[in-house]
């Protein structure tokens, strides 16, 4: 048995709020391309069975009632034929008994005949009681032959089919119940009703099946449409913060320099004995200030290597020196809040090479990501491991609240976001995922509630960077299954053992 | 003998210091503020070595060095960056720059590259007047 929530297309729970993706209105429009395509479809059909009723019904109404009258009348014809030479009632009797003995009169064809006085000459199934009572009203039969409805004493309501018979006063009278024609036409058509319902329910499944591939299209297009769009933006972004961090640090430099040689003439004239009694305390100051200037320095060559990392490309990479250019974005908001980095000494692995802006971009979202998981003290831990020749393993955990059971298997879609500020987009990690992809490693993540969450990235050491062809990153789908695990209190070792 | 060097900035500030550092370190220091000054000096005299800053208003640092290596090819040019990429370091020594350094610089540094550059010179000078003198008996000779 599938369970129901299986069958739920991914776009059925998006909220319509306008402004994300979901602003188009998925689930509307699923119900429109249902609702037309099934009217479509269906009226046809529809209108098709029901003229097919009317008309069969019609018929077969038009056709009983003529074979009522023709058999009536040839009745007739031969009483009258029979009774030429003497017409009398009491002949119209005997012919009757003598002739006609075996017509039947029951309940779905009472024949009888009566005088035009509404007297019953024969037994009536509906009207028993004949001889010298006005049972019936003759007024009612007006022309030589016909049809007419009435209702028997009961209150059944009846077909009356009449004919008189030529040259007596005789009229010659079969009742019906009005609705056995429906029974004969109604029952056979009962039986296409279920072929029919079971034919809309098909074309209705169809259609609903049609539509939700067709909306799913639209929305895993639209999401990696806007995914694309965010990580343009976010390229945009980091282009621009790579450019003013250049324009920065050429700018800083020159001062930079005119400080240094500054300080280093103050140097020269205390150390070149043109000062006759220079204070003591001159020159360890000057030093400082040269030792704070080459710091300046270092920085602005830093700012200089982020920004001319921010074009992609496969490199050989220090991880190392990653991890303290990263370690040296975080500290500030760790220390905040109180939060402790640690990092184990880190392996050194000489050919390992991939793209280092895509690398600390991983870093700092899965970073950025425990600090904020962790609010207000804690540690954040990050693990390098090079156990296989081919591969190294990256760990970051924290001691956060951890995620959810429910939640964990959803953090890697995009717009998946547990914050409420402006800056939880819910593409931290879809982007993470998708640069790690990229490079053809995985990442796994373990999570215990109130305890915190581990992710375990594997990389290969020599990684390429495979971007799709419309030059989107590749995003957690269908295709691709997100490894999560939510992992019980007693396995809490395993949280932060060495993969 | 002390190095005659020509330095070469926008910076007014920068060219009073480090002259000022560099005379005090036994340098003979001429200052340009600008590379077409530069050019015009180069004219009338002769340097050891060019202390040039890469980015300047006006002609840069790599139109200048074009400039002077196509006047005086003999001339050793030290080339002073607020960012040196190994693509602005290759064009420069393509060029024909002695060396590149990064600001803020080391005097000390500086001043050991411009010895340098004073030896390189002596023997670039030194070889062609070899292949000047070798060229005159050539032609004596021939």
């Amino acid at each position: 048995m599938i369970p129901l929530h299986r069958l739920k297309p991914a776009f059925w729970d998006l909220p319509d709020t306008a402004g994300s993706h979901s602003g188009l209105n998925l689930k509307r429009k699923w119900k429109l391309i249902v609702l037309v395509t099934a009217i479509l479809s269906l009226s046809p059909l529809v209108i098709m069975t029901l003229v097919d009723f009317s008309l069969t019904r019609r018929t077969i109404e038009t056709e009983a009632n003529t074979g009522m009258r023709t058999s009536l009348n040839t009745i007739a014809a031969m009483m009258s034929a029979s009774l030429a030479e003497k017409p009398m009632v009491t002949g119209a009797k005997t012919l009757w008994d003598k002739t006609f003995p075996h017509l039947n009169t029951g309940m779905h064809n009472d024949l009888f005949l009566m005088d035009n006085t509404g007297r019953l000459l024969t037994p009536s199934y509906y009207y028993e009681a004949f001889g010298s009572r006005t049972i019936l009203d003759a007024g009612l039969f007006t022309g030589p032959d016909g049809i007419v409805h009435i209702q028997a004493p009961d209150g059944t309501p009846l077909l009356a089919g009449y004919a008189r018979v030529t040259h007596t006063p005789l009229i010659l009278v079969q009742l019906r119940q009005a609705d056995w024609l429906r029974d004969l036409w109604l029952k056979p058509r009962l039986k296409l009703l279920w072929f029919l319902c079971a034919s809309i329910g098909f074309i209705l499944l169809s259609i609903m099946g049609m539509a939700t591939f067709l909306v799913g299209r639209i929305h895993t297009s639209e999401r990696r449409r806007i995914e694309a769009l965010h990580h343009e933006e976010h390229a945009n972004r980091l282009a621009s913060i790579g450019r003013l961090a250049s324009g920065v640090a050429h700018e800083i430099n020159n001062p930079l320099d005119i400080i240094n040689q500054k300080t280093g003439l103050i140097i020269d004239l205390l150390t070149l004995g043109k000062q006759a009694r220079p204070d003591q305390r001159l020159l360890p100051l000057a030093e400082d200030v040269l030792e704070a200037v080459k710091r300046c320095g270092t920085i602005t060559r830093q700012l200089l290597d982020f920004a001319r990392h921010m074009e992609p490309c496969v490199e050989q990479v220090d991880m190392e020196e990653v991890i303290s250019q990263v370690l040296a974005l975080l500290e500030t908001d760790a220390r905040d809040r109180g939060i402790t980095i640690h990092v184990p000494p880190v392996p050194e692995i000489p050919e390992f090479a991939c793209d280092r802006s895509s690398l600390v971009q991983i870093f700092l979202n899965l970073g950025e990501n425990a600090i904020t998981a962790m609010g207000k003290n804690g540690t954040l831990t990050i693990g390098v491991f090079h156990e296989k020749t081919d591969l190294v393993t990256i760990t970051v955990s924290d001691t956060g609240k951890g995620i959810s059971p429910e939640d964990l298997p959803k953090i890697f879609e995009p717009f998946y976001t547990s914050r409420t500020d402006r800056w939880g987009a819910g593409l931290g990690l879809a982007i993470t995922y998708g640069l790690i992809r990229e490079m053809g490693g995985d990442i796994r993540v373990k999570s215990v509630m109130g305890k915190g969450t581990r992710f375990t990235l594997t990389l290969p050491v020599k990684a390429a960077r495979q971007s799709t062809s419309d030059g989107s990153l590749q995003l957690p789908g269908a295709d691709m299954p997100v490894q999560s695990t939510s992992v019980s209190d007693d396995t809490r070792g395993d949280l932060y053992a060495k993969p | 003998m002390s190095e005659k060097v020509l330095l070469v900035d926008d910076e007014k500030d920068f060219l009073d210091i480090m002259s000022e550092r560099m005379q005090a370190r036994g340098m003979t220091v001429k200052t340009a503020d600008s590379a077409d000054k530069a050019l015009a000096m180069l004219e009338n005299e002769s340097f050891d070595a060019i202390v040039m800053d890469f980015k300047m208003p006006g002609m840069d640092g790599i139109q200048a060095l074009k400039n002077i290596k196509t006047q005086k090819p003999e001339l050793q040019i030290i080339l002073l960056t607020g960012y040196a990429t190994v693509e602005k370091t290759v064009e420069a020594m393509k060029i024909g720059a002695t060396d590149l350094l990064e600001k803020p610089a080391d005097l000390e540094a500086l001043a050991a590259k411009i010895k340098q550059a004073k030896a390189e010179k002596m023997l670039l000078v030194e070889k062609q007047t070899e292949e000047k003198i070798k060229d005159i008996l050539q032609r004596f000779g021939g």
